[in-house]
């Protein structure tokens, strides 16, 4: 199968002095869901941000959907972000003063068109088709989060990146919340996640761990999947 | 969904966007106002300008060779021509006589006192003059007829009309009254004051008379002493004559066709333009009615008049244009303190978008799309706060009528009132919304940008 995301050797340095990815070399297949793992400050998020476009290394190949990331410009890496990612956010970064609904259609509106019926079907597939005309401030952190799953798929993204998205949620929600994952899995959708919860991490198709920027070659993965391959470790 | 986000993002920060309207809604009042005062006035105050003094001077055709010594105009006698005391009242039977305000006649000589040259001149002071009776015929050459008919009445012509803002120390001279005024500089160099008399002499002639005032002019009259026009007559050996005579006419600023009558004299334009320019009053047709009504007499208008009118009018817009761009300058000042407030608490909503997919171009269009539509708004309300202000000033200044004045061109500085609002509104916002477009998303959702 061809990989949907190539990192080859990625490099990722902050003024010279602070390295948060060290020659990172992993491949993800469509239909994938991996979790990153590793310690605070370890580079997970940065490799995230790499990957939604958000932030360029500084050196190395950078390959989703067959783009190079490197190479493009912001404009360019704006569309990609619109066009080719989903993202959910620990803090929801929710708009305040925009409804549940109104918060979907931004995400639409900054794709192409705005379109109310699509996004309440959003909001209904994460079960909050109730809770449309609701403000943020209205909501509990799990429907915060469950609308900021609506805003990440409303535009069909390819893949759905995720920062600790169960990070200020509890238990309870927490449970709710991976369950959509679950379902977004089973219907085919490419996942990568960002968390420190082995429990959350456990339910991914493969874990890679992250520490002081590198990719540890002990990885694991969820039952009956193949294992993760590192292209360093292939090489 | 730009509408909702603009109106909501707008609601949302109520008080910065009640900031933002008070800060161009101040600026576009004061822009409004003064458009519309300095549309409003300049008529008005060429007129009020004309009720400040002369703007026509009538000499004798011929005029008579002057030498200046000292600072003195002098004329041989056999060179001197004068114009007819009696033919004064003509003035007020011409086709604008009621727009003649006032006139006075001069006769004025080099006297000495005490072995010094100084200069006396004789006027009308206050007289009461009879408007001759009956009607007058205008015929034009394209064949209209205008007849007007001239009632019997009284005009009060002389100085105290003429330059309304003489002071006089002591009291005014009566009509007929022998005695002087003299000039502030002539009385502090001669060291004279109201009360005394003294004595003048003129080609052997010695008069003594006494002091009954003191003017200050602001003018060249300070060097000068004033006299009644009958007591120089009398001392010049010159009985109903007068050098000179000084006229104050409400006229319109000229346009293209006074312009061109100037240029090529009037007899030469047509005689449809010769109507119009004859019965419009311009200074220069003003001028012509008077040559014709005094034969004898050249009319020039009085440069120094035009000159201080046009000189105070420009320097009034200049003023006008430096407080509206003061006032627009503080207004984007507000603009941008509060876009930059605004953008700083809104920087991780920038970075969403951003992280969403927006491109620069577009966070900057919702940002600049705010700040024009409060800049539209504050427009608004301050062209209609502007009209009422302008309307109250028109009428506390100008005495005009109050409320109910109607203000030329309101349909001008209403758009350019808007589309300076717009601009303070859109420049104010500009800085702060170039850094909104440059902030990093990473960072900005991190809350660490």
């Amino acid at each position: 199968m061809v990989p949907l995301i190539v990192l080859k050797d990625v490099i990722r340095d902050y003024n010279g002095k602070v390295r948060a990815l060290d020659r990172v070399s992993l491949e993800i297949c469509p239909g994938e869901w991996v979790a990153v793992m590793g310690a605070s400050g370890s580079g997970k998020t940065t490799l995230l941000n790499m990957i939604a476009a958000l932030d360029q290394p500084s050196s190395g190949l950078l390959l989703v959907d067959g783009i190079d990331l490197v190479s493009l410009t912001e404009e360019d890496r704006a569309r990609f972000r619109r066009e080719k990612v989903g993202l959910i956010f620990q803090q929801f970064h929710l708009v305040p003063y925009l409804t549940a609904l109104e918060n979907v259609m931004l995400a639409q509106y900054f794709h192409s068109m705005a379109d109310s019926d699509e996004a309440a079907q959003a909001l209904g597939l994460v079960g909050l088709e109730d809770r449309a005309a609701h403000l943020p401030s209205e909501l509990s952190g799990g429907e915060q989060q469950r609308v900021c799953i609506a805003r990440a798929l409303i535009n069909e993204p390819k893949i759905i990146l995720a920062d600790e998205p169960t990070g200020n949620l509890d238990a309870k929600n927490e449970d709710v919340v991976m369950g959509i994952f679950q379902d977004l899995h089973r219907a085919g959708h490419t996942l990568l996640f960002v968390t420190h919860d082995p429990h959350i991490g456990g339910q991914a198709d493969r874990i890679i761990e992250l520490n002081h920027g590198r990719l540890l070659p002990a990885t694991s993965h969820a039952e009956g999947e193949p294992p993760v391959r590192a292209l360093r470790d292939i090489a | 969904m730009l509408g909702r986000l603009l109106l909501k993002s707008l609601w949302r920060q109520k008080s910065r966007t009640l900031l933002v309207l008070l800060s161009v809604g101040t600026a576009a009042t004061l822009i409004s106002a003064f458009l519309s005062i300095a549309f409003t006035i300049t008529e008005r105050m060429a007129q009020e300008m004309r009720s400040f003094g002369a703007n026509i001077i009538l000499v004798p055709k011929a005029e008579p060779l002057e030498v200046e010594i000292a600072g003195l105009k002098y004329v041989a006698p056999e060179e001197a021509a004068y114009l007819d005391e009696p033919d004064l009242a003509k003035i007020k039977t011409i086709f604008w006589r009621h727009n003649i305000v006032s006139f006075a006649p001069f006769l004025s000589r080099v006297v000495q006192f005490q072995g010094r040259p100084v200069l006396l001149v004789g006027t009308w002071f206050e007289r009461e003059i009879s408007i001759p009776e009956g009607k007058r015929l205008f015929s034009f050459a394209g064949g209209s007829k205008r007849e007007v008919a001239t009632a019997k009445g009284t005009f009060r012509a002389g100085v105290r009309s003429l330059a309304p803002w003489w002071q006089v120390e002591g009291r005014w001279l009566r009509e007929g009254e022998e005695g002087i005024l003299l000039g502030s500089a002539v009385a502090r160099a001669l060291k004279v004051g109201v009360g005394s008399s003294i004595p003048l002499s003129y080609e052997g002639k010695l008069a003594l008379v006494p002091v009954k005032g003191i003017v200050r002019t602001g003018g060249s009259e300070e060097d000068q002493i004033l006299a009644d026009l009958e007591f120089t007559q009398k001392l010049f050996s010159l009985p109903g004559k007068v050098d000179k005579i000084q006229v104050s006419a409400l006229a319109t600023p000229d346009n293209a066709l006074a312009i061109r009558a100037n240029r090529i004299k009037p007899a030469k334009l047509s005689p449809q333009d010769y109507e119009t320019w004859y019965c419009t009053p311009y200074l220069g047709s003003i001028i012509y009615q008077l040559e014709e009504a005094l034969p004898n007499a050249k009319g020039k208008a009085i440069r120094q008049v035009s000159e201080a009118e046009g000189a105070f009018l420009a320097k009034m817009r200049l003023t006008l244009v430096l407080i509206a761009a003061v006032a627009l300058f503080v207004a984007s000042l507000a603009v941008m303190a509060t876009m930059v407030a605004a953008i700083f608490e809104r920087r991780q909503e920038i970075g969403l978008m951003k992280a969403l997919g927006a491109e620069r171009s577009q966070v900057g269009f919702l940002f600049l799309l705010e700040g024009s539509v409060s800049g539209l708004l504050g427009g608004l309300l301050g062209y209609g706060a502007g009209m009422a202000l302008a309307r109250f000033l028109l009428a506390r200044t100008f005495s005009m009528a109050g409320a109910g004045v109607a203000l030329p061109l309101e349909w001008v500085i209403l758009p350019c009132t808007l589309l300076l609002a717009v601009s303070v509104a859109l420049l104010g916002a500009f800085f702060p919304v170039r850094e909104a477009m440059r902030l990093d998303p990473v960072r900005t959702l991190r809350g660490i940008g």
